[in-house]
């Protein structure tokens, strides 16, 4: 595989987006019109707390990847009731078209005591093109199970033959370590699938190897098929001392599948890594795979988790 | 252990009633508790003799970050061949409202003396139309399937101090109970008000029909005998309708004494001939449970 790096697409601090939000645009999701393409993000405000709270926004682009025609006006989906597993944020949301609808699977946020956060996935359902998401219900489709015990989320949704199937991370462990001031999460690439997208059959195994060891955190995986081979582009860091420290941050992983059941990790073969310079020259995060107009683009976060928003690539084919 | 005897449950024995409960150390300095699972074995023939305690928790707590990190309350117990299965609710902290709770399956292979989890998570947790609290389970197995009754959060109240939740009680069947399909229907109609919370849904078969005793109370103000806990009857014949009639539940507050203010958390049971029913008093069980017997029949 080999990407052309296009550059940063879209800077938040340069739009004035719903519920007061200025930085951060992580983990976009296209969803592609005909004309336009439709990128959700999760951008950040703070409660009266001040603690962020992720929100989900979008922006819609030209047919080239390479203009903003325009903004989120209105909150896309709103966060969760008092004591939901989606009340302190969502981030991410993966939006696809099934059947007549378009649905929104969300990765929602609340906050614990002994550790920062739990995560789980919710689902939701827009009729009005994207612009706004209802949930299914106040509760989540995908939450903690016997062999997944905590932080399910990350959702990527492709509906293949009538079967939906879901990839999404789920947590391994919460360990004690020196270089932050609480726990840090260890997390791992998994697969799901359903028949209606909402009662999921799983069995909490990891699909993808570790490659920096089994405190290997992996991340937001993105699955595509190109030349009847599954492809799948995640991100992934160390545990520990990941936030500043360029060496031990994210970049982006990549395996591919003939069957969809197992994945050979070929990380050397991902095609995109970080810059010499730049926004995207000390980390690369939450990759984003889809086809448009012939061309297969990847959105994706550079330095800072997002801070300064998302860039594109596109495919050499 | 300091004190506290909550939402007993039992497994009978050959010569002792062991009797499961939920106990709590003293809080920490926060002045929060966590409850662990113990037991005390009674002689079947005279159960007001205790013969002996658990030397430890039959559960450990969860470790960091899983759903049962600060307590394991209550248990509900059943053989299953050689093993004993329970199912309790997993407690954990939450930083909006104060606890989150999920519920958790384990099995012992020593007569009910340790328990081992069934992974690190829970087999029932939150889902898409039960968002929050899905507690106070009691399992059942009625003919080839497994049955359990629970209760699920509907909103959390928001108070201005501590917001409190509003739970009801629901259903789930299963094949092994570990994969578990929910009604998603609550089966008892409120009473006292719109907020009516209801835990401790007990069912036992008997003349032809199923009886579920379970506790209600007001969502707010509970603390003493007015709003506090009372318990509830309702019966069924294909256990998905309930008739609630709390008339029939023939138990209430007593005049004085331990079980005057409130009376909850029931589990009723067989044992040789009786039908017995331990329940809390004041406080939710913070001075131990009490033992009633059925006079007549369940009908």
């Amino acid at each position: 595989m080999k990407w052309t790096k296009l550059g940063l697409l879209f800077e938040p601090h340069r739009y004035s987006l719903p519920n007061g939000c200025t930085a951060f645009a992580q983990a976009p999701q296209a969803l592609v019109f005909e004309d336009f393409v439709r990128i959700y993000f999760s951008t950040r405000t703070r409660d009266a707390g001040g603690q962020y709270v992720s929100h989900v926004s979008f922006v819609d682009v030209d047919r080239t990847l390479r203009r903003v025609i325009g903004t989120a006006t209105d909150t896309v989906i709103p966060l969760g009731a008092l004591g939901c597993f989606d009340e302190h944020g969502i981030f991410p949301m993966n939006v696809l078209r099934a059947g007549s609808a378009i649905h929104g699977f969300t990765c929602g946020w609340s906050r614990r005591l002994s550790v920062p956060v739990e995560t789980a996935i919710g689902r939701a359902v827009s009729y009005d093109e994207g612009r706004t998401f209802a949930r299914l219900g106040p509760g989540p489709v995908m939450a903690a199970s016997p062999r997944e015990p905590f932080l399910v989320g990350d959702p990527f949704v492709l509906v293949r033959d009538g079967v939906w199937h879901m990839w999404y991370i789920y947590g391994t462990a919460w360990l004690e370590n020196r270089s932050e001031p609480g726990p840090v999460r260890v997390y791992k690439i998994a697969h799901a699938h359903s028949d209606d997208g909402i009662v999921w059959r799983r069995d909490g195994t990891a699909i993808i190897a570790d490659a920096i060891g089994p405190d290997e955190c992996q991340a937001l995986p993105t699955v595509f098929a190109c030349d009847n081979v599954w492809h799948m582009y995640f991100c992934y860091r160390y545990a520990t001392d990941f936030r500043t420290n360029s060496s031990r941050g994210y970049r982006l992983g990549y395996a591919r599948s003939s069957d969809l059941a197992t994945w050979k990790r070929d990380d050397a073969q991902a095609g995109i890594d970080v810059s010499t310079q730049g926004w995207d020259s000390e980390m690369l995060c939450y990759p984003h795979v889809f086809q448009y107009d012939r061309e297969i683009y990847m959105l994706y976060n550079g330095n800072a988790f997002g801070r300064e928003g998302f860039g594109a690539a596109v495919l050499e084919q | 252990m300091a004190g506290f005897a909550q939402g007993p449950a039992t497994l009978v024995l050959d010569d002792v009633v062991r009797v499961y409960f939920s106990c709590r150390p003293k809080p920490d300095a926060r002045n929060q508790y966590v409850s662990y699972a113990a037991y005390v074995d009674l002689d079947r023939g005279d159960l007001s003799r205790v013969v002996s305690v658990s030397a430890r928790p039959i559960l450990d707590l969860g470790e960091r970050g899983t759903f049962d990190e600060f307590g394991t309350y209550p248990v509900s117990v059943i053989r299953d061949g050689d093993r004993i299965r329970a199912y309790y609710g997993g407690w954990t902290r939450c930083a909006s409202v104060p606890f989150d709770v999920a519920i958790g399956c384990a099995f012992s292979r020593d007569g009910g003396v340790r328990f081992d989890k069934y992974g690190a998570g829970p087999v029932l947790a939150a889902d898409l139309h039960e968002p929050f609290v899905i507690s106070g389970p009691k399992i059942r197995r009625f003919g080839d399937r497994w049955y359990l009754w629970y209760i699920a959060g509907t909103k959390w109240i928001p108070t201005g101090e501590r917001p409190e939740p509003v739970y009801r009680i629901r259903m789930a069947t299963s094949d092994d109970g570990l994969q578990w399909d929910r009604l998603h229907r609550e089966l008892i109609p409120p009473r006292l008000e719109a907020d009516e919370c209801q835990a401790s849904p007990d069912v036992i078969f008997a003349n032809g029909k199923y009886h579920m005793f379970f506790c209600f109370r007001y969502s707010l103000g509970y603390r003493g005998r007015e709003k506090g806990y009372r318990i509830g009857y309702a019966s069924s014949t294909d256990l998905v309708t309930w008739q609630r009639d709390d008339a029939k539940a023939g138990i209430d507050v007593a005049e004085h004494g331990w079980d005057s203010e409130m009376i909850s958390y029931p589990h009723v049971f067989e044992l040789d001939g009786q039908t017995l029913m331990l329940y809390l008093g004041n406080e939710v069980g913070r001075h131990g449970f009490g033992l009633a017997a059925l006079e007549g029949d369940l009908s």
